[in-house]
């Protein structure tokens, strides 16, 4: 595929994607079965550290992996494509929606439907955090699972934003490798 | 034009802190958008978190739409929505440049590993809430719904084992749902 396609492709379906996917980790998922699984663009590995890589940014997710993901497949104008599909249905959406905003609430098929969405939600994140177990744990044990528990702990306990706990884990990344190097010199 | 100027620099105060996810943004944007500009009423403020629930997209944008568009119709939305994410662009762009200069560094590996298993822990209360609302709250006579555990577990099947999209899963899910409803009621 040529660059040129490439770019359309991205915006393309970035803009379906971001149109019905409902969460950051949602679109998460489709723009791996898509971008991964589907055209191969993108190694599942490389995929995996591009999601740790943006916990260090603000603003949503959806944004932020569209944007990496962008870039890896063909570079400034592939991340501003991806962006654009990403960015652009929310905003028309909520226009429309805000418009009719009486009949939408109050229609309960709406509800109905989005509740039987969560089913499809939940099965998804599931998928998503097994595939980050297996890939963590293949050469360690105790290290990771320490960790992963430790997060859900914090994410269970504090409310408020997952910012200490970035701060914690890089800290502790550093650590890691300092032993590590520190346990090679012996 | 003022108008427009302090919807982009309101949403660029909130996209700068946007840090932690929906329910970390979500004091912010109140505190933005209802405390210091006075963009919406407490009571709008609700509204916006409903529609939120419905629509795709993240609370960020699907705010600064719903706030700039109140304020100043359609151009409102858009500046306030690119705003809204210009920090997250242009910081993850710093972090990519790091990343790809510094990625066969050993350190970086070893954050990044760190940082993953962070996901996991992060992504499982996820989903414990999700479950939580989703199929315990929901629950009637037994406490739970065993419509919804049913649903849950075939989209986990057919994710896992055939690798289908997820978006048709959610679709799906969604859909048969709404007809289960419709025939039960």
């Amino acid at each position: 595929m040529t660059k040129g396609k490439k770019i359309r492709t991205l915006f393309m379906t970035m803009l379906m994607i971001s149109s019905t996917a409902n969460s950051g980790y949602a679109i998460l998922s489709v723009v791996i079965s898509t971008f991964v699984r589907k055209y191969r663009w993108i190694t599942e590995e490389e995929m995996q550290d591009y999601v740790a890589l943006v916990q260090g940014a603000p603003g949503p997710l959806a944004i932020n992996i569209s944007l990496v993901a962008g870039y890896h497949v063909a570079g400034f104008w592939g991340a501003a494509a991806a962006v654009l599909g990403c960015a652009i249905p929310p905003l028309v959406i909520m226009l429309l929606v805000s418009v009719f905003y009486g009949l939408i609430v109050g229609n309960q098929w709406v509800r109905v439907f989005m509740h039987g969405m969560q089913a499809g939600v939940i099965a998804m994140l599931a998928d998503l955090v097994l595939g980050i177990i297996s890939a963590t744990t293949k050469e360690r044990k105790w290290y990771p699972c320490l960790l992963m528990a430790g997060s859900f702990l914090f994410a269970m306990l504090v409310k408020g934003s997952s910012l200490p706990l970035v701060s914690a884990c890089i800290l502790i990344g550093c650590i890691m490798y300092l032993r590590k190097k520190g346990g090679e010199k012996k | 034009m003022n108008a427009l100027l302090d919807l982009f620099l309101g949403f660029l105060r909130i996209g700068v802190m946007a840090f932690g996810g929906a329910y970390a943004s979500i004091p912010l944007v109140q505190r933005e958008v209802v405390d210091v500009n006075g963009w919406l009423t407490y009571e709008e403020f609700g509204n916006l978190l409903a529609l939120d629930e419905l629509t795709p997209g993240p609370i960020l944008i699907n705010s600064a739409t719903f706030v700039g568009a109140s304020v100043a119709g359609v151009p409102g939305a858009v500046v306030a929505s690119l705003g809204s994410i210009l920090p997250a662009c242009l910081i993850t762009m710093i972090l990519l440049w790091f990343f790809r200069k510094y990625r066969k560094l050993e350190i970086i590996t070893e954050v990044i590993f760190a940082i993953k298993c962070m996901t996991v822990g992060l992504v499982s209360v996820t989903i414990l809430r999700a479950i939580s609302n989703a199929i315990l709250l929901s629950g009637g006579a037994l406490g739970f719904d065993p419509v919804m555990v049913l649903l849950t577990a075939a989209a986990f099947l057919v994710i896992r084992k055939w690798q289908t999209n997820p978006l048709i899963v959610m679709l799906c899910s969604g859909l048969i749902y709404s007809l289960y409803s419709l025939i039960v009621s």
